[in-house]
């Protein structure tokens, strides 16, 4: 890689100078994992890194007092996973969490820069979804905030300004009897990135789905949620067929991505598949 | 008292260094004044040089010497064809072949320099499958008629009558892809000029000698200028034998600059630079008796060397030939054709042409074993070759444990219950396979010796010194030297060091490949211990004042027989054999041929090898019938080695070649897009990783090998060849469809699940 400078701010409108400043030229750095690869490549050739590690209002995870999960940007995977406030107010992000990739970028890797990467064939993104997560970003100017679904523009590419960072991750409280799930799919065993995530999130009354809530990633661009998916379930009675229909429109509703890891046409039988699969689950009806 | 080794669990002897990360290998070699080497690579499959201008990356700070193909002699190397050179010579015949490399104090500068070499290419049109190679109106990459890079052809018996008289007939194409070795440590090379102006390389090789012989042939240099290190390497799976270039660049740009030059591929060059695996088309048409016995073999394989043959014609016939010798045949018949392409080149790895038949014949006796009603288990049992019969190719088989591997393989995974088991009807289903394999422990072929020499030093302390130049790539070649020479004195193995390869001071030797170092070097480690035994007893025995005859080695020292009182330490002989009229030191070398033939050039008869080892593997799947993804749940590999003088070092061996089995059958796929590697990194090329593999299981069956040292022959090759079938034959018992190109991708399956479907609602 290039020679660069190395510089680590002390506070988020010092950091957001330097990335004003200098555009192009310079990168944040929270974990690295995917930057130190495209530096190491050449891919990108910064003169300058700017560490975030010094800014403590990126860290931490807490409630607060609406109810809200609060998530610092620098917080890692590994962390979100054990957590306990996010294992009790958003146990599918726990779990997520504790399959991003491989222990080594687990913990290594942020969810802020996660996000921020934009990368497909993550996790992170369509769990927070459909948990209908924010991005609070970050600047000199002031601060913003986005919802996770305009923060993600498209196949690597953020709504973030070159002089902004993520700060948190805000997660709102859970309807109190919504349950919900993520699953990944991997094209194969010794894959560490999906080529198709689902994430759902229901309630029901007695037979009734009352709101849903389907998000499917990884196998398109960027990660959404699916309106005609949705509105197969919800007012529905809950049957077999009924969660049928709705994988079936899931896997119409995506524009699939169609490359090493998967076709389109493959893509979108394992989103069917996984959707279906992930709905019976938390129905409570047999997964075939 | 000193306790024998043979036979007992021992840690590799060079374990410790590696695992404390004071190991050194190429890559760590820092010399004074040492320059780093980068390779400019061509971008086009097919090109025609126009011209390289250089002179501007000549002016980059830093940069020492650039070189280009005019720099090297004109002479090409290579093994049956001298058809490469060390940089492009007017023309690039596959991306990533090596066209310009710079030297320069710092990496980055020379990578920087390298972004300044211009070269002007007149792309050509491609040749990127076997069928266009052998289209008539292809051009001939090498020049000559067509781009047939060899061919082997042999008709035993009578193959057209038995096919007639067969009770059953199949044919079937399969078709295997290429694998990349994967190994931890990437390629690389240290090459310096000594002060006699010598050139001096450490290098990551499984053959310091054929290294060297390779460096003096393409850089036109007496072999005696050159000397060749091998540091402590990082894997090699037969991709660090003789066919990368990355040796051959370092040591011409050390020439060029007259100073030491690093060059260590990262992993991206790693990919486009090493060979991979070769892949291969076989049809396959059996003849089979009722009960499953193999009366005539038919077999057409056409493979894919890429740009440059290597060793790929050596790798074809063992395609071609081996697997015929696990059986009981008579009526065999093949045609085999090499062909060059704008490909990356292929070449040697683990298995070296076994895997791919393997694959083909292990999933065709499936088939037909179903088609007969009989279990595949059966078959491989009635048709299996026995001790002391000689093959339809000549070979003599001294010891053969194959009925063993599969009794443990079937016993493991409960067999006979598994195939009563009623088939599953859920969307994830199980299905059991087997598969069975033969290989050689070493091979004439090479050249027309098969020996091994080692040297044995005993110091005035009483421990010794090895000196053999069989490389140590992680498979234990030093270990199972210092085992042996310690058993032979009775010393601790802790009192053996073994030097690492070095061709200034190591005896000459062939180096690591076949599957030979145990049985060849072992033997010969054997006798050389045993000529330095001899010559401590005889120094014994003067300052004991007994004849030699009545003395006998024991627990590190001489003693009288039955008179264990009457005993030196060797420390003390070996002084006595030292300090005297006409002393020495006690150093003795020891030779071991095998009693083997070159296979007769016409009608490749011969006995090429001193011993044959088997395997069989057995396991257990279970496929998603709607994402058609295939996860092995159960492997049990069992190898024949003869007698496992390591048995720590077998098990290692042979579940890391199941592991790299399942990887190439299921996870690898070297994808190329118009001639160009497309996923050279380790998140596009998946490798298996610890959670990718079920609990891997392996058993060793000793059938004491009357060639081998203590018993032993090769051992754990031959784990990574029965492994892929038995994996499609897996799939098929699980869901009744049958793949036959690897590797069985979820796609693959999901698309013959349709098909089946299909078929089955037409029949309805």
């Amino acid at each position: 890689m290039n020679d660069f400078d190395f510089v680590e701010p002390a506070s988020i409108a010092e950091a957001s100078r330097i990335g004003g400043d200098l555009g192009d030229e310079a990168r944040f750095i929270a974990g690295g994992t995917a930057l130190m690869l495209a530096l190491r490549q050449r891919m990108l050739t910064p003169t300058h890194l700017v560490s975030l590690a010094r800014l403590a209002p990126l860290r931490g995870i807490e409630l607060d007092a609406q109810g809200a999960l609060r998530i610092g940007a620098l917080t890692l995977h590994a962390e979100v996973a054990a957590s306990d406030v996010v294992r009790r107010h958003a146990p599918m992000l726990a779990a997520m969490a504790g399959q991003v990739a491989n222990p080594q970028v687990r913990n290594q890797g942020t969810l802020g820069g996660n996000l921020c990467y934009a990368d497909p064939a993550t996790d992170p993104p369509t769990c927070l979804l459909a948990l209908d997560a924010r991005v609070r970003l970050a600047s000199h100017r002031g601060t913003r905030e986005l919802a996770l679904v305009d923060f993600i523009v498209d196949y690597y590419t953020t709504a973030i300004e070159p002089d902004e960072l993520v700060q948190e991750i805000l997660v709102p409280p859970l309807p109190t009897d919504a349950t919900g799930h993520y699953a990944r799919h991997l094209r194969t065993a010794a894959e560490h990135r999906p080529m198709a995530s689902t994430a759902v999130l229901v309630q029901r009354r007695g037979d009734i789905c009352t709101d849903a809530r389907v998000v499917v990633g990884a196998a398109a661009p960027v990660p959404r949620r699916l309106a005609r998916a949705e509105q197969a379930l919800i007012g529905q009675r809950i049957t077999a067929d009924c969660v049928a229909e709705a994988a079936s429109l899931a896997a119409a509703e995506i524009t699939p991505l169609d490359d090493l890891r998967g076709s389109a046409d493959y893509r979108r039988q394992v989103v069917r598949v996984q959707t279906e699969r992930t709905l019976s689950g938390l129905f409570g009806l047999p997964v075939r | 008292m000193s306790h024998s080794p043979i036979g007992q669990d021992t840690p590799q002897v060079n374990a410790r260094a590696k695992v404390l990360g004071r190991a050194l290998y190429a890559g760590d070699i820092q010399l004074p004044g040492l320059l780093h080497g980068k390779v400019l690579r061509s971008p086009y499959p097919s090109a025609r040089i126009a011209a390289i201008h250089t002179a501007r990356a000549l002016a980059m700070p830093g940069v020492r010497a650039v070189v280009t193909g005019a720099d090297a002699p004109r002479a090409g190397w290579g093994v049956s064809h001298k058809d490469r050179h060390i940089l492009a010579q007017d023309v690039v015949r596959f991306a990533g072949e090596e066209v310009a490399a710079v030297a320069a104090e710092t990496e980055e500068q020379a990578r920087d320099a390298l972004e300044c070499i211009q070269v002007e290419y007149e792309e050509l049109p491609a040749i990127l499958s076997p069928q266009e190679a052998l289209d008539e109106e292809a051009p001939a990459l090498h020049g000559g008629a067509d781009n047939v890079s060899h061919r082997i052809r042999f008709h035993r018996g009578d193959v057209d009558a038995a096919m007639a008289s067969a009770h059953l007939v199949h044919e079937a194409t399969y078709r295997t892809h290429a694998q990349y070795p994967g190994y931890l440590e990437p390629m690389g090379t240290v090459a310096s000029i000594d002060p006699e102006g010598r050139l001096h390389v450490w290098t990551s090789t499984q053959s310091v000698f054929l290294a060297r012989a390779r460096l003096a042939a393409a850089l036109q240099l007496p072999v005696s200028r050159i000397r060749v290190t091998a540091p402590a390497v990082g894997g090699g799976f037969g991709g660090k034998i003789i066919e990368d270039a990355n040796t051959l660049v370092a040591a011409l740009l050390a020439l060029k600059a007259q100073a030491p030059v690093r060059l260590v591929n990262n992993r991206l060059e790693d990919f486009l630079a090493a060979c991979s695996s070769l892949p291969e088309e076989i049809t396959l048409k059996l003849g089979m008796s009722r009960e499953g016995l193999v009366v005539a073999k038919d077999v057409r394989i056409l493979a894919d060397c890429g740009a440059y043959s290597g060793l790929c014609a050596e790798i074809m016939h063992v395609s071609a030939m081996r697997s015929d010798n696990m059986h009981r045949l008579h009526n065999v018949r093949c045609d085999a054709t090499l062909v060059y392409t704008n490909n990356p080149p292929h070449g040697a790895f683990r298995g070296f042409g076994g895997t791919q038949m393997l694959f083909a014949l292990n999933s065709h006796l499936d088939t037909m074993a179903r088609s007969l009603g009989l279990d595949t288990l059966d078959v491989h049992r009635r048709n299996a070759i026995d001790r002391g019969e000689t093959s339809v190719h000549g070979w003599q088989i001294g010891s053969t444990g194959l009925q063993e591997c599969l009794d443990q393989c079937t016993q493991a995974l409960d067999w006979h219950t598994a195939r009563k088991r009623l088939p599953d009807r859920g969307t994830r289903r199980r299905g059991i396979g087997i598969g069975a394999a033969m290989h050689v422990s070493g091979n004439r072929t090479i050249g027309n010796w098969d020996g091994s020499t080692v040297l044995v030093k005993v110091n005035e302390d009483g421990r010794a010194v090895v000196h053999c130049a069989e490389g140590d790539m992680g498979q234990g070649a030093m270990t199972v030297l210092a085992q042996i020479v310690a058993h032979e004195l009775t010393i601790p193995i802790e009192h053996v060091h073994v030097a690492p390869p070095d061709t200034d001071v190591s005896p000459f030797c062939i180096g690591s490949l076949a599957s030979r170092v145990t049985i060849v070097s072992g033997n010969a480690a054997i006798v050389a211990a045993r000529a330095a035994r001899q010559t401590l007893l005889d120094a014994a025995a003067a300052l004991l004042g007994v004849e030699p005859a009545a003395l006998e080695l024991a627990a590190g020292g001489v003693q009288v027989k039955g008179e264990p009182a009457r005993r030196r330490m060797l420390a003390e002989v070996v002084r006595h054999h030292i300090w005297r009229h006409g002393g020495q030191g006690v150093q003795v070398s020891g030779t071991w041929d095998a009693k083997t033939e070159m296979f007769d050039a016409k009608t490749l008869m011969g006995n090429i090898a001193p011993a044959y080892s088997f395997a069989a593997q057995a396991v257990e799947v279970e496929v998603d019938t709607e994402t058609g993804r295939v996860d092995v749940l159960r492997s049990f590999v069992a190898d024949d080695c003869g007698k496992a003088l390591n048995p720590m070092a077998v098990h290692g061996q042979s579940n890391g070649a199941a592991a790299q089995a399942i990887g190439w059958t299921l996870y690898e796929q070297l994808h190329l897009d118009g001639g160009r590697l497309a996923n050279g990194n380790f998140a596009d090329y998946t490798m298996p990783t610890i959670d990718s593999l079920p609990e891997l299981c392996s058993g060793i069956v000793e059938s004491d090998e009357p060639n081998g040292p203590y018993g032993a022959k090769g051992a754990s090759e031959t784990a990574i060849l029965p492994g892929p079938a038995a994996i499609a034959n897996a799939v098929f018992d699980a869901v009744g469809v049958r793949i036959t190109e690897l590797p069985i991708t979820p796609e693959k399956v999901l698309a013959a699940l349709q098909a089946q479907a299909l078929e089955g609602r037409r029949d309805e």
